[in-house]
């Protein structure tokens, strides 16, 4: 049995490293991918040209250049990079609500960064922090407060029952989404740039956006990864894992805060992205088991590599469907679109595994 | 608890506990020596769930203290106790497909630090675990598609890679069938042998008096009694307890206690309309029971005592002239019984093999009713056959048939011809 769990191990690590590897390969091709059309080879070179010893042997024209590594690389990355957040916080919803339906914004994440963009698209808040534009800052701020807020509300005592973190979620969501309209209604012309914020997508991603976010996310992605064993024991449920030695309430506070403190990064640059979060987790736990410690790194490289190309074949899509104008789908309506039919034919395939 | 010599390793004292403002604990006091098996008996909401919650630490008691081989349950860390002690728990649902090997494996939690992940020892002790509890071959099964028997050993097997000193069960042999209830039990009795504390909840008294060396009966959130099962589960504690009447044994082939419960204890409103019951060698106690049932004030005589008919009237509290053990009934008894049959609204006499030593009984039937007792004859047998006196016994029934008793052939035929001669007034 020992070897046996040991070749497991084994299986990780090359499941993972394949994923890597594919990942690296969806940035690639999502580079590709755009309103102009660049040949594979010159982003190849571009990309290669940043790479230190290497870059001096290598030439490609400048505007190719700006396009594939001021334009699209901030995007692709961001696309990346949201992926990653996303699955990561699904994957820890999902663990600490027991729940295979919980994503990133089940306790109140979308809700309060909607309400902070609206509230800083209506009032015209201007230039933001640090290079960071306001929108997103406030999207962040008001996604980390919602958080914080659900998670003091659902206290009873010394403890946080999940189900009570789970509706006063719901209620509060609820409640700001209304005013999400209030702000609507009030925002007159402004109204376009809010449905599009709404909507979701990268094209106004800047360097540093990524630049802000990712450190966030990798350093919420690391320390879940401590945390990750905790998260498979309270699979037994909070009374077992107490018994098998799990400080729980500590436990889902910092996995609340560290999913919380992902989605409210992502949804900071990229604004509401559904599906992603929800599906990947699913998808992945098909693919690795349902261990954590794996699951975690596995949907983070997963989500990343599905954001990234389905950022792409939105500006592709966009692309052909009105003919030359530089118009192009928002990504959520690409991850909604593919990924529905996707979860469904999974559900009905595979429900024997959520027990049904 | 009281009577081993054996080191103490769990001791709880005065502990109460409440869910709100609804006590649910009340000052529970008990200690369990290494190596035993308590068990905890009580009907549903007596506080065995909650105390065995108590002493894992998932409840806070609001007075007194739990200790676990010296450790202070509350103020040590999870972490800490879960070293020293496991908890099987009655529903055990694993969310997401994790295999049995998995779960077993979780168990070794509280020896991994944070950073650390199992390494070959882990892996070994869970195997271990898995082997003594007869589940390897279970170990690459996703754990919830597993029958409620192999979960069962699953869960323990993962209390035992915690490598515990201490292990508590809520209700092990619940929703088992019998085959896995015993394999259950069997491995939990030679886990004991081995020094393991076991505390463990049951609602099957005979299981419980048969596997546990010592038992603690619950009550109103209160521990009532405990000891060792002959001290414990006695007919007086199941009814104060469990509100039934029941017999309590030594059974011949296990050599255990078994209580069999006989009926609830309810107050029905007696009619004054009393049966005599004329019986013996169990002939009797389908109809005393169902005599009882249909209101009647019920007596029967003369009876030896320990024959299995007087056992059944003793505990159905059934008044009753007896005799010495096996001997003939003597004169003294006969007139006593005659008395009292004279004084009822109607005699039964079941079908009873009748010797030299009881004949007296079917005399006692035609005196009645030579007096104008009317009389009720169960007979699916022809008199011959429990005829054992060379004949007497079987004129007796003759001249009793020839006096018009009634005769039935079953208890229910005799309960409607009772019924109809004796009208309520």
């Amino acid at each position: 049995m020992s070897s046996e769990a040991l070749f497991r191990r084994k299986r990780w690590k090359s499941i993972v490293f394949a994923l890597l590897l594919i990942l690296i390969a969806s940035i690639v091709v999502s580079l590709n991918l755009g309103f102009a059309q660049l040949p594979f080879t010159t982003v190849v070179k571009a990309l290669a040209k940043k790479l230190p010893f290497l870059g001096g042997w290598l030439s490609v024209p400048g505007v190719e250049e700006t396009i594939i590594t001021e334009i699209r690389l901030p995007r692709v990355l961001a696309g990346v990079v949201v992926g990653m957040a996303l699955s990561l916080a699904g994957s820890i919803f999902q663990g600490i609500f027991r729940n295979p339906m919980a994503d990133p914004y089940v306790i109140g994440t979308s809700a309060g960064a909607a309400f902070g963009a609206s509230l800083a698209i209506v009032l015209g808040l201007g230039a933001g922090l640090l290079g960071v534009a306001s929108i997103s800052l406030m999207a962040f701020l008001g996604a980390t407060l919602t958080v914080s807020l659900v998670y003091s509300i659902s206290r009873v005592g010394a403890r946080t029952p999940v189900t009570m973190l789970l509706l006063s979620g719901i209620a509060v969501s609820t409640f700001l989404s209304a005013l999400v309209m209030v702000l609507g209604v009030l925002a007159g012309e402004k109204l376009h740039a809010l449905y599009f914020w709404l909507l979701g997508g990268f094209s106004y991603v800047e360097w540093v956006d990524v630049l802000v976010a990712a450190p966030l996310i990798l350093a919420a992605s690391i320390v879940s990864y401590f945390y990750s064993r905790d998260l498979n024991v309270m699979q037994l449920g909070e009374e077992q894992a107490l018994q098998l030695g799990v400080e729980v309430e500590r436990s889902k506070l910092v996995l609340t805060a560290l999913g919380s403190l992902a989605t409210s990064a992502a949804v900071a640059i990229s604004g509401l992205i559904g599906f992603v979060g929800l599906i990947i987790p699913h998808l992945v736990r098909l693919l690795v088991g349902p261990d954590h410690r794996v699951l975690i790194p596995a949907s983070m490289l997963t989500g990343g590599s599905l954001l990234a190309l389905c950022d792409g074949l939105a500006r592709t899509i966009g692309r052909i469907t009105f003919l030359g104008a530089p118009t192009e789908l928002p990504v959520g309506v690409v991850t909604a679109i593919m990924g529905a039919p996707f979860f469904l034919y999974l559900l009905r395939r595979r429900r024997g595994e959520y027990g049904l | 608890m009281i009577n081993g010599e054996g080191r103490v390793t769990v001791r709880v004292l005065g502990v109460e506990c409440s869910y709100g403002s609804t006590k649910v604990l009340d000052g529970v006091t008990l200690s369990v020596n290494e190596g035993e098996v308590l068990g905890i008996l009580g009907p549903n909401g007596a506080g065995k769930t909650t105390l065995l919650r108590c002493i894992s630490g998932v409840l806070k008691p609001r007075v007194g203290s739990i200790l676990v081989e010296g450790l202070e349950v509350g103020s040590v860390k999870p972490k800490l106790l879960a070293k020293t002690l496991a908890v099987v728990p009655q529903e055990f649902e694993v969310s997401f497909n994790f295999t049995a090997f998995d779960v077993v494996l979780m168990g070794r939690n509280p020896h991994l630090s944070r950073l650390q992940s199992e390494g070959a020892k882990d892996y070994e002790a869970a195997r271990k675990a898995m082997e003594l509890t007869g589940t390897l071959h279970l170990a690459n099964r996703p754990i919830n598609q597993l029958s409620g028997g192999e979960k069962r050993k699953v869960v323990i097997a993962k209390a035992l890679a915690q490598e515990p000193k201490v292990l508590l069960l809520d209700e092990p042999t619940s929703h088992l069938d019998v085959s896995a209830q015993l394999e259950v039990m069997d491995l939990i009795k030679s886990l004991c042998r081995k020094g393991l504390t076991v505390i463990a909840t049951f609602h099957d008294m005979n299981l419980a008096a048969r596997y546990c060396n010592v038992l603690a009966l619950m009550h109103h959130k209160k521990i009532v009694a405990a000891g060792r099962p002959e001290e414990v589960l006695t007919a007086e504690n199941v009814k104060e307890v469990f509100g039934v009447e029941a017999l309590v044994k030594k059974h011949p082939a296990t050599g255990c206690l078994y209580v069999v419960p006989i009926s609830t204890v309810k107050e029905v409103a007696r009619l004054n309309r009393s049966v005599h019951l004329i019986c013996g060698g169990g002939s009797g106690a389908r109809m005393m029971r169902m005599l009882l049932e249909a209101g009647f004030n019920v007596r029967a005589g003369v009876l030896n005592v320990l024959d299995e008919d007087y056992e059944v009237a003793q505990a159905l509290g059934v008044r009753v002239v007896s005799e010495a053990p096996f001997s003939p009934i003597t004169d003294s008894s006969y007139e006593e019984c005659l008395k009292l049959v004279k004084s009822s609204s109607a005699v039964v006499v079941t079908c009873f093999p009748v010797g030299s030593g009881n004949l007296k009984n079917l005399e006692v039937a035609l005196e009645a009713l030579r007096s104008g007792v009317p009389t009720v004859l169960i007979e699916p047998l022809k008199p011959e056959a429990r005829d054992f006196t060379g004949g007497r016994a079987a004129e007796i029934l003759k001249e009793l048939k020839a006096l018009k008793a009634l005769s039935a052939s079953n208890e229910e035929e005799a309960l409607n011809l009772l019924n109809s001669i004796l009208k309520p007034a």
